[in-house]
């Protein structure tokens, strides 16, 4: 009987390894910003006395943010085309998206359609976090105690999910939601990686909550290196 | 008490009822110029307490809700007293229909919260704020005291032109009532913006023709030519209130989820004259029935 299992089991994992593509690359790549950075509007959060005391310094809007290295941070990267008809498992595990310092954490973040998207608060002050999306459900949950947290879900593909928090008016953030896993958003020094891409011919799109999209055609080879993506986006 | 105490103690509570209606629908605009419809995500109770910290948009939202539900407090409590002391049945019933408009008046807030403000809920909750408006507005004046009631003898018009009069400001109160729901449009849709505008021009007129009719018509020295430039006065300063919210909404950089302080006095003080608009018309049209 244990004899029997143990076939069975290697001819699913046989089976399955089979199905899988021999190859699959890391994309990489980073977003570069020429022209003059925009001077970041300070937010007031007078408002809130919790918001205020948690900052020592002026904080800034966070529409655009250009790193010190002149490239630009939450740059939303995802392959747009050549995924059409493929299925993708969804990942149990949870997206974590948190309210901190009375800002989102982060500003930018990608999750799967049906993936937990998990949203807490680690404020001692009281946020809504109400979701404008276009495509799936909206919601508008309160969170009035440090430590909550909620779990929802988002029905169907959406570039880019709006969710703004309507007691302090400059907290948002957006929320890429696909039907596949292959997206990154760009981080402190401008790069991405979306990782695990099956080979194929496909379109990448970058996109920015203020300065729009941009796009490359990229082709992931059965083997070989990726040549790094690069996308500029100006003032 | 005796009924003429009574009567006018009735009157001058109807009347401070109605000016927090007023005070009541300046908290709605402020609460809409602040884009703080939903900082609070239930009703009725404000993150699961009656009484939560007012801190950002919360003290828009919730401030609006204790003056709506002073109000409707107020309104009951006047409802009781017009049931006790006023012995027409056409004004016992007009108080019931105020009370009828304040629970389905704060019925329609909670839903716009429920619902995440539908443009057609948002909308329907602004013309019923000046539909109950309106509603304590003519209880106030059936119940002011028979010494300031009108007296015809005194008119300088003859019945024709009273029917003229009548006619006429039942149709300039009309014209300013779908102007309100325009105007509500444009807030809660950023459409019809074109025919907010026309129609406005359409409205000025009709009020400058209504208050010359009462000026020909009432004598110099009556109370009502005095509100009838109020009204005019009253529709100036709208009209230029409307340009100040077209500008900072509609023509200067918006930013949509923090408007800028011009952008929420324009725009709140506008709905908030435009009540005033209303209400002064609606008077008018009252008084010219009688």
């Amino acid at each position: 009987m244990n004899k029997g299992l143990k076939t069975f089991a290697v001819l699913i994992a046989a089976a399955y390894a089979l199905s899988q593509p021999a190859w699959a690359a890391s994309v990489k790549g980073a977003v570069a910003f020429t022209g003059t950075a925009p001077a970041g509007k300070p937010v007031n959060m007078a408002a809130d006395p919790t918001c205020a005391a948690q900052h020592k310094t002026p904080q800034m809007s966070e529409e655009v943010v250009v790193n010190s290295n002149n490239t630009l941070k939450n740059v939303f990267v995802y392959v747009k085309t050549g995924l059409e008809g493929k299925t993708f498992p969804v990942p149990a595990e949870p997206v974590s998206f948190d309210q901190s310092g009375c800002h989102y954490m982060p500003h930018v973040v990608g999750v799967m359609v049906g993936q937990p998207f998990q949203i807490i608060n680690s404020d001692s002050t009281l946020h809504n976090v109400h979701s404008l999306s276009k495509e799936s459900k909206q919601f508008n949950l309160g969170m009035p105690i440090k430590g909550m947290k909620i779990k929802k879900t988002f029905e169907k593909p959406e570039i880019m999910a709006k969710v703004k928090c309507d007691v302090h008016p400059w907290m948002n953030a957006y929320i890429g939601v696909l039907s596949h896993p292959f997206y990154a958003v760009s981080g402190e020094d401008g790069s991405f990686e979306i990782k695990d891409l099956p080979p194929g011919t496909y379109t990448l799109e970058a996109w920015q909550e203020t300065l729009g999209t941009k796009t490359a055609e990229i082709t992931v080879p059965e083997s070989g290196e990726i040549p790094a993506v690069q996308f500029s986006f100006g003032s | 008490m005796n009924l003429s105490k009574s009567s006018s103690l009735l009157f001058r509570f109807s009347l401070f009822v109605t000016a927090m209606t007023l005070l009541l629908i300046a908290a709605g605009g402020l609460v809409t110029s602040h884009k703080a419809g939903l900082a609070v995500p239930d009703w009725p109770q404000s993150y699961g307490q009656w009484m939560p910290p007012m801190v950002g948009n919360i003290f828009w939202e919730h401030g609006h809700r204790m003056i709506a539900g002073s109000v409707a407090v107020l309104t009951l409590i006047l409802c009781i007293l017009v049931q006790k002391f006023e012995k027409k049945a056409s004004i016992r019933r007009l108080a019931w229909a105020a009370l009828g408009a304040v629970l389905a008046q704060a019925l329609l807030g909670g839903l716009t919260v429920i619902f995440l403000l539908p443009p057609a809920v948002s909308i329907g909750h602004a013309i019923l704020a000046q539909t109950f408006f309106c509603l304590l507005i003519a209880l106030t004046f059936y119940l002011r005291p028979l010494d300031g009631r009108i007296s015809r003898s005194s008119e300088r018009r003859s019945p024709e032109d009273r029917g003229y009069v009548y006619r006429l400001w039942i149709c300039v109160a009309a014209a300013v009532y779908l102007q309100l729901f325009l105007g509500a449009t444009v807030r809660h849709t950023r459409m019809a913006i074109g025919f907010h505008v026309g129609w406005a021009l359409a409205v000025l007129f009709l009020i400058f023709l209504g208050v010359r009719a009462i000026h020909n018509s009432a004598p110099p020295e009556s109370r009502w030519n005095g509100i009838a430039t109020l009204a005019g006065v009253f529709a100036i300063v709208q009209f230029f209130l409307g340009i100040g919210a077209f500008l900072y909404t509609q023509v200067l950089p918006y930013d949509a989820d923090i408007p800028s302080l011009g952008a929420v006095l324009f725009a709140s003080a506008h709905q908030t004259n435009g009540a005033l608009v209303l209400g002064t018309c609606f008077l008018l049209a009252l008084r010219s029935r009688e």
